[in-house]
């Protein structure tokens, strides 16, 4: 170095000076010194060589070198997991280990909820409800939390698939386009497009400019279930378009008549939240009161405070009958009904009282499937109950497209017989299945030269079809939705299409623009964006179009201000005379499945695997018949009966329910699939066989004087409950002896709000302080569960099986009872078998605290956390199934076997499906025990977050997966030894109750009493 | 009848000669096996390969191949392990408390009830690995030092049987050898063969027969006896804790500890007269395995059945007096409920049925004796099916019942255990002397040393 600064400080250093630190540099002497001194004292003074191992340097290499080798073969048997590729460009948006969340639309159905779906690395893997949307406000439907395994079924079609005489094979998109257009350009005959529900403005816009490009075509709307009759009666008696929606919130008297609008029918999501408005405990003088009159035991009956059984087909002489009552002309006889049809006059008596007493306050509600002059007469009722008042005027039904009618549908019957059809394209749609069988569709479907199936997955349609064209799954499509006044919603995809596949919209306008060749992948993108630029954009924004797309991307929904259109008049008493029932033979009511609907569920394993909410059963369905019915035809359960409704035939299962009606069948939809894939096909038995359209019974779904004999046989049924414990005298209502189910009635608690804590019989004392606990820290978490919310529909457990990887186990591993769900609904009768009362109770580990499970395992693998958690460690677990054993609560779930491998040969080990488990939650192989968490991952992330927040976790942040699925918020988790929280508050509750308190295991979930709003004087 | 109670009546029918002991005891080790060796090898050894296959298709699928549910976590796995342990209670106390009481019968069936003891632990000790859900974690079980710092529960009644078992397995075997010592001698000093000799003279450790040997044989003998009579009612109590500690209604019961182990010396009796029946007539050893002895085990079968059958009484009683009615409802359900079928098989077999030996007619005939003892057995394995099964299929809430059926892997797991235990009997019988030859010698009648005339006149030799 040249620097003469540096010569004058140092000559007597080497020449270049390199130099650690100033003290270097500067020579300071006390660093000379420690330079000198490098080995200080203590080094130096206690090294003595003599000290060291005596282990030589020979011996050190010769086990260096054996350790090396053992180490080397001992570890040879390391799998290579697969290559773990980063990302050489990060790409927008995504963090590593961080969820995304991007806002849509469910097309699981016609309600259309808006979700969120929570993704990861690009993959969604949740879905949620949306909580901007103001219909369903952030909750969702189990199918809707199911429809996530439609995404990665791994049998979606995968390329175009051209039918060799029976057999398929994959050609190109153009290939196929290229032949479709030749037939479609022809021009001749009727092109037939066959479509479900469309609640797409665009699609619906679409579908016209195809009309106009192809004119021969015709267009067929049709869904197995809809609210045709409600709507064709509304119009007739009060003039509107569609029947109003109800302010359930609002009525203090709600009767169903044989309708499930808890359940399968309306916007579930949207009843089920306004009818649970009026089931607060802590708002008790709001409580609603409804009765059931129904055939059936419905989701609706399950939950009804009064339930009264009644033929499906009576129900006309029991609306005339309310009516004559309520209106005070008395022109049907009371007693005389009574008797006819044996239903409790007690209990008609209160519900005639409360209707009076309660007029324009009470609402009558009749099912879907019940005929329309039932409906003509049920709008009557509610018109003399009080009017209007109950109908909602601040938003209303939006329809794209009209359902066809019967005859359209006949007529397109006739013209493919008549050889009129020159194509016929199925957009996702399943005819050959969902049509009456005497249209005998998927012989006559031979006659038309083109059928085009436009399908995701498998159907008995497509497998009919000259052409399958495989669509996007709705995660992967763009899209948009209307089915209110007031709001649209979007879709977006949230992965690029996972095969070959284009969405059914892309597929028409490529048609449309007649060119194979031209296609790209945001053609509907750009036709759904310039759509919205010219209607929605103007109606409601202003500003940048981008902007306002993206805001309106972003939010999932965009408000318009339209006004509901007024619903018509009041509604007039129906002019036609009504038939009465004869009550003569056996009626045969058809319903839909509260799991798989119309059936388009049925290759989801988990909606198959999820119980029945009331039956339990799972993987099948049956006929329903009440205890005196099965006497009478002196059938058991599971024998195999016929039911037979003139010439059509269907053999199936009984299952003795009780509640149902007697001398009534009923049977519901969805299954019997031929086509549906590993999960779907051959579970349970096509009720379809037995609708009928030239020869409709009440309605479509109802039919009287049919034949029910017994044939030889069984047929075993998968419940997750065993369904023998109703009618043997030592083991009745052992839930309320127990003490597992506690309630009382409305006017109890009234009178006296420490009712329950006084209750005799359970003892509670105990040895032990209460409140001596000290090993929990300041967060320990709890949940409470509000009984009087619980509708038992099972949405929690789907939506807990998505969250937590829980796997499908197949119909025989249920009826050995090795179901894995990690939440179960508990359902439990009382009373008569007749006349039963129903208790429904969410059941999932308990976190006692002082857990019995954790002492007995014998290797310390379920342990307890310092915030309250019994957790579950897999690593550790060697499979004793002593801690199951133990478990009062039996909710711990053993893998007997790796239920991923064995379920359908590997089905839910395939590459595809492997996409649907969440990353955050281990995947259990064999022989490990697994449990509720309390979804200890988004424990962890929320105190990551506070942890990097510096804040204290405060326990509100936690939600549940189930707790975010329970649309009427039944469930609240968080910090127990927060007074003020909303757990913590319920803890303290008068209704809180324990389940086994007497044990002493300090359960960390509460049950809050269902209190039972039925009359005073009645107890 | 004049019996002369001052004199005891000989252990050992007909006065044989020492020589003649030797030779009829080591005739079956020295002889080349026959065909009905083979015959009941080849039957054993089929029931055992049946097991073997039975437990490798769960090893390779998992306990799903088994009827296990959910609520039923336990099955014929633990009903097989507490049975098999059970079978092997009779044997130590056979050879160590009725060796402290100074029995000197037992002499003629220590030797076969202490080999039987170890098969049928060995059969037991199967069962806890199998049934696992990871048997290749089974290591886990053992508190080793690890890198994790992790140990074993040791609030764990299952870590209790594992000492338990393993305890009493390593305090039998070596209790059984050393018995064995002087008879390897014996062996050792009859072959000629090279092989034969060779491994009898390391087995026999350096025996010399020395009056010295003796003296310290004798205190390591009584020393070991006292060592092993605790664990007679140490394994059984801690089994029992399995299901006393836990809080499910119909295990968790203080009656346990003492019931298990009146069960367990009623199975394990049971057990050996069975196979007794068969080895005294088969080997010729009717006059050293008399019917006195028969009679004698008869006893105490019918002793513990009604221990067993009191047991079953005071549960109902219990279960009643507490008013717990999740506790009063499984015993009713034990009785009246889906299982009443083998709770009736259970208390017929064990109680009624015994209850014939109160006649001495049947107590000393061996036909109807062997069918009792043969029902004992099947009794003894419905006790342990109805305490494991019935009691988990209908717990705490109703809604978790289920009902648990046998899979053909259970039954041939089952059969296959029997298998082992009668292979490993057999083999048994073949290589080592069934009867303790040194024993037997030192209670044939004028062998002991005594203080007084004999009173028939002394005709005996000295």
């Amino acid at each position: 170095m040249s620097d003469t600064k540096n010569d004058n400080l140092d000559n007597k250093k080497p020449e270049p000076n390199y130099w650690k630190s100033f003290n270097d540099l500067y020579n300071d002497p006390n660093f000379l010194t420690s330079t000198h001194d490098e080995f200080k004292e203590e080094t130096k003074e206690d090294f003595d060589p003599n000290k060291l191992s005596g282990l030589s340097r020979r011996k050190f290499i010769a086990l260096l070198g054996a350790s090396a080798a053992l180490a080397g073969a001992g570890c040879s048997n390391y799998r290579d997991k697969g290559e773990i590729i980063p990302y050489n460009k990060k790409p927008e948006e995504i963090i590593l280990g961080e969820p995304n969340f991007y806002a849509s639309t469910c097309t699981s159905c016609a309600n259309a909820c808006g979700i969120l779906i929570r993704t990861r690395e690009g993959r969604p893997v949740k879905i949620d409800g949306n909580p901007d949307h103001p219909v369903n406000q952030g909750k969702i439907c189990s199918k809707g939390h199911a429809s996530i395994l439609n995404l990665y079924n791994p049998e979606r079609y995968k390329e175009p698939q051209k039918n060799r005489g029976g057999y398929f094979n994959a050609i190109s998109w153009e290939k196929a386009n290229n032949a479709i257009l030749n037939e479609l350009k022809k021009g001749e005959k009727e092109i037939a497009l066959i479509t479900g529900k469309i609640f797409s403005p665009t699609t619906k816009k679409l579908l016209e400019e195809f009309k106009a490009k192809y004119p021969t075509t015709k267009i067929y709307s049709f869904e197995m279930f809809d609210e045709a009759a409600r709507n064709n009666a509304w119009r007739k008696s009060a003039g509107g378009n569609f029947f109003p929606l109800i302010k359930w919130d609002e009525a203090k008297i709600i009767v169903t008549l044989e309708g499930d609008f808890l359940g399968t029918e309306g916007h579930t999501v949207e009843n089920q939240r306004l009818y649970a408005k009026g089931r607060d405990v802590n708002n008790i003088n709001s409580f609603n009161r409804l009765y059931a009159i129904e055939g059936n035991m419905s989701i609706t009956g399950m939950n009804a405070d009064y339930r009264l059984r009644l033929n499906p087909a009576a129900q006309a002489e029991f609306v005339q009958l309310l009516i004559s009552e309520v209106g005070g002309s008395k022109s049907i006889n009371r007693n005389d009904f009574v008797r006819k049809y044996k239903i409790n006059s007690k209990t008609l008596e209160l519900l005639i009282k409360d209707l009076k007493a309660n007029k324009g306050k009470a609402i009558v509600y009749a099912g879907n499937v019940l005929p329309e002059d039932v409906h003509i007469a049920v709008n009557h009722l509610n018109q003399v109950l009080g009017g209007n008042t109950l109908y909602r005027t601040d938003a209303a039904e939006v329809e794209q497209l009209p359902f066809s009618n019967k005859d359209e549908l006949n007529g397109l019957i006739s013209a493919i017989n008549n050889n009129a059809i020159g194509a016929v394209i199925h957009i996702d749609t399943n005819p050959v299945y969902h049509f009456p069988k005497e249209y005998n569709y998927e012989n006559i479907l031979r006659k038309a030269p083109l059928v085009v199936t436009l399908t995701e997955v498998e159907t008995e349609t497509a497998s009919l079809s000259n052409y399958i064209l495989p669509l996007n799954h709705n995660y992967e499509s763009w899209g948009d939705s209307q089915t209110r006044t007031g709001v649209v919603s979007l879709v977006q995809p949230v992965i690029a299409p996972l095969f070959n596949t284009r969405q059914k919209e892309a597929i028409l306008l490529a048609w449309i623009n007649q060119d194979a060749k031209k296609y790209s992948n945001d053609i509907y993108l750009n036709y759904l964006k310039k759509n919205w630029e010219s209607n929605f954009f103007t109606s409601t924004g202003s500003g940048d179009f981008n902007n306002f797309w993206l805001t309106s991307l972003h939010d999932g929904i965009v408000f318009t201000n339209e006004t509901a259109p007024s619903n018509g008049g009041n509604a007039s008493a129906s002019s036609g005379e009504m038939k009465f029932f004869d009550n003569k033979g056996m009626t045969l009511l058809i319903q839909e499945h509260p799991n798989l609907g119309d059936g388009s569920y049925a290759n989801n394993g988990w909606m198959m695997e999820l119980p029945h909410p009331v039956s339990k059963v799972t993987w099948d369905n049956y006929a329903a018949i009440s205890l005196n019915t099965s006497k009478k035809l002196d059938v058991e359960i599971e024998d195999l009966i016929e039911v037979k409704v003139k010439n059509r035939t269907l053999e199936l299962p009984v299952f003795i329910q009780p509640g149902i009606a007697d001398d009534l069948v009923v049977i519901e939809s969805g299954f019997g699939r031929t086509n549906a894939g590993t999960v779907g096909t051959g579970n349970g038995f096509d009720v379809n066989r037995l609708i009928s359209v030239y020869d409709a019974g009440l309605s479509k779904f109802i039919y009287t004087g049919v034949q029910v004999r017994k044939t030889s046989g069984t047929y075993k049924l998968a419940t997750t409950q065993e369904h023998h414990t109703f009618d043997e005298g030592y083991t009745k209502d052992q839930h309320k002896k127990r003490g597992i189910i506690r309630e009382g009635t409305v006017n109890e608690y009234k009178n006296n709000p420490k009712f329950l804590k006084e209750s005799k019989g359970i003892e509670q004392t105990s040895l032990y302080n209460l409140h001596a606990e000290t090993r929990f820290s300041d967060v320990k978490w709890g949940m409470a569960i509000d009984l009087n919310k619980c509708l038992g529909c099972g949405e929690c457990t789907v939506a807990c099986n998505a969250e937590n990887n829980v796997p499908v186990v197949g119909k025989d591993q249920v009826i050995k009872g090795r179901e894995m769900h990690w939440l179960r609904i508990d359902r439990y009768y009382s009373g008569s078998p007749d006349e039963p009362n129903v208790s429904a109770q969410p059941m999932l580990c308990q976190h006692c605290d002082h857990a019995p499970c954790e002492n007995v395992c014998p290797v310390a693998a379920t342990t307890h956390s310092i915030d309250g958690l019994n957790q579950m460690v897999y690593n550790r677990c060697v499979g004793t199934r002593y801690c199951s054993n133990n478990c009062p609560f039996k909710v711990r779930r053993f893998n007997f076997y790796n239920f991923r491998s064995y379920f359908k040969d590997d089905y839910q080990m395939s590459d595809v499906f492997s996409l649907v488990f969440n990353p955050e939650v281990t995947v259990r192989s064999r022989g490990v025990m697994e449990k509720c968490t309390f979804c200890i991952q988004r424990i962890m992330k929320a105190r990551e977050d506070a942890i990097q927040e510096g804040r204290a976790i405060t326990g509100s942040e936690v939600k549940t997966a189930c707790q975010e699925a329970c649309v009427t918020g039944a469930i609240t988790f968080g910090n127990i030894k927060d007074k003020e929280s909303e757990v913590g508050q319920w803890k303290e509750h008068d209704l809180t109750y324990y389940v086994l308190e007497e044990l002493n295991v300090r359960p960390n979930i509460s049950y809050v009493a269902k209190l039972r709003n039925t009359h005073p004087e009645e107890v | 009848m004049n019996i002369d109670y001052a004199k005891e009546l000989p252990v050992i029918e007909g006065n044989p000669n020492l020589i003649d002991i030797d030779n009829v005891i080591v005739k079956p080790i020295e002889e080349k096996a026959n065909r009905k060796f083979f015959l009941a090898l080849a039957v054993s050894g089929t029931a055992l390969l049946i097991g073997v296959v039975c437990v490798a298709v769960t090893l390779f699928y998992g306990i799903g191949v088994w009827g296990n549910n959910q609520p039923v976590g336990w099955g014929f796995g633990i009903v097989n392990f507490v049975f098999w342990v059970g079978i092997g209670h009779a044997g130590t106390l056979i050879s160590a408390i009725l060796f402290l009481l100074r029995q000197k019968w037992r002499t003629g069936i220590a030797r076969f009830a202490e080999a039987m003891t170890i098969f049928a632990v060995i059969c037991a000790a199967l069962f806890p690995v199998l049934h696992t859900g990871r048997p290749w974690l089974a290591g886990y079980l053992f508190p080793y030092p690890n890198q994790h710092g992790l140990w074993v529960n040791f609030t764990s009644p299952l870590i209790w049987d594992v000492f338990a078992v393993s305890t009493y397995f390593t305090v039998s075997l070596v209790f059984w050898y050393v018995g064995l010592i002087p008879d390897f001698a014996i062996l050792r000093d009859r072959t000629e063969q090279k092989l034969k000799k060779t491994i009898y003279s390391i087995l026999s450790l350096g025996w010399r027969h020395s009056h010295r040997q003796w003296q310290h044989y004798e205190k390591a003998y009584m020393l070991l006896a006292g060592f092993a009579t605790p664990l007679v009612l140490s394994v059984h109590t801690i089994v029992s804790f399995d299901f006393a500690v836990s809080i499910i209604p119909g295990w968790h019961t203080t009656i346990f500890p003492p019931y298990f182990v009146a069960g367990a010396i009623f199975s394990g009796f049971a057990m050996v007269v069975t196979v007794l029946i068969f080895v005294r007539r088969v080997f010729h050893l009717e006059h050293i395995i008399t019917l006195n002895h028969l009679e004698k085990m008869n006893k105490v079968i019918i002793a513990t059945g009604l221990m067993v059958g009191y047991a079953y009484g005071m549960e109902f009683f219990t279960a009643w007096y507490s008013g717990v009615p999740a506790e009063t409802f499984v015993f009713v359900n034990r009785a009246m409920g889906p299982y009443a079928w083998a709770y009736w098989i259970m208390i017929s077999c064990n109680v009624l049925i015994p209850q014939l030996f109160w006649f001495k007619k049947i107590r000393r005939s061996i036909l109807p004796m062997f069918i009792i003892v043969i029902l004992v057995n099947v009794g003894m394995w419905f006790e342990r099916f109805v305490i494991v099964v019935t009691s988990l299929s209908r717990d705490f809430l109703p809604s978790s019942w289920g009902y648990f059926k046998p899979t053909i892997f259970d039954l041939g797991i089952l059969l296959g255990s029997f298998g082992l235990f009668f292979t490993l009997v057999i083999i048994f019988t073949k290589f080592l002397p069934v009867v303790s030859i040194s024993e037997i010698k030192a209670v044939v009648e004028g062998s002991q040393p005594v203080h007084h005339q004999p009173t028939d006149g002394g005709t005996h030799a000295i």
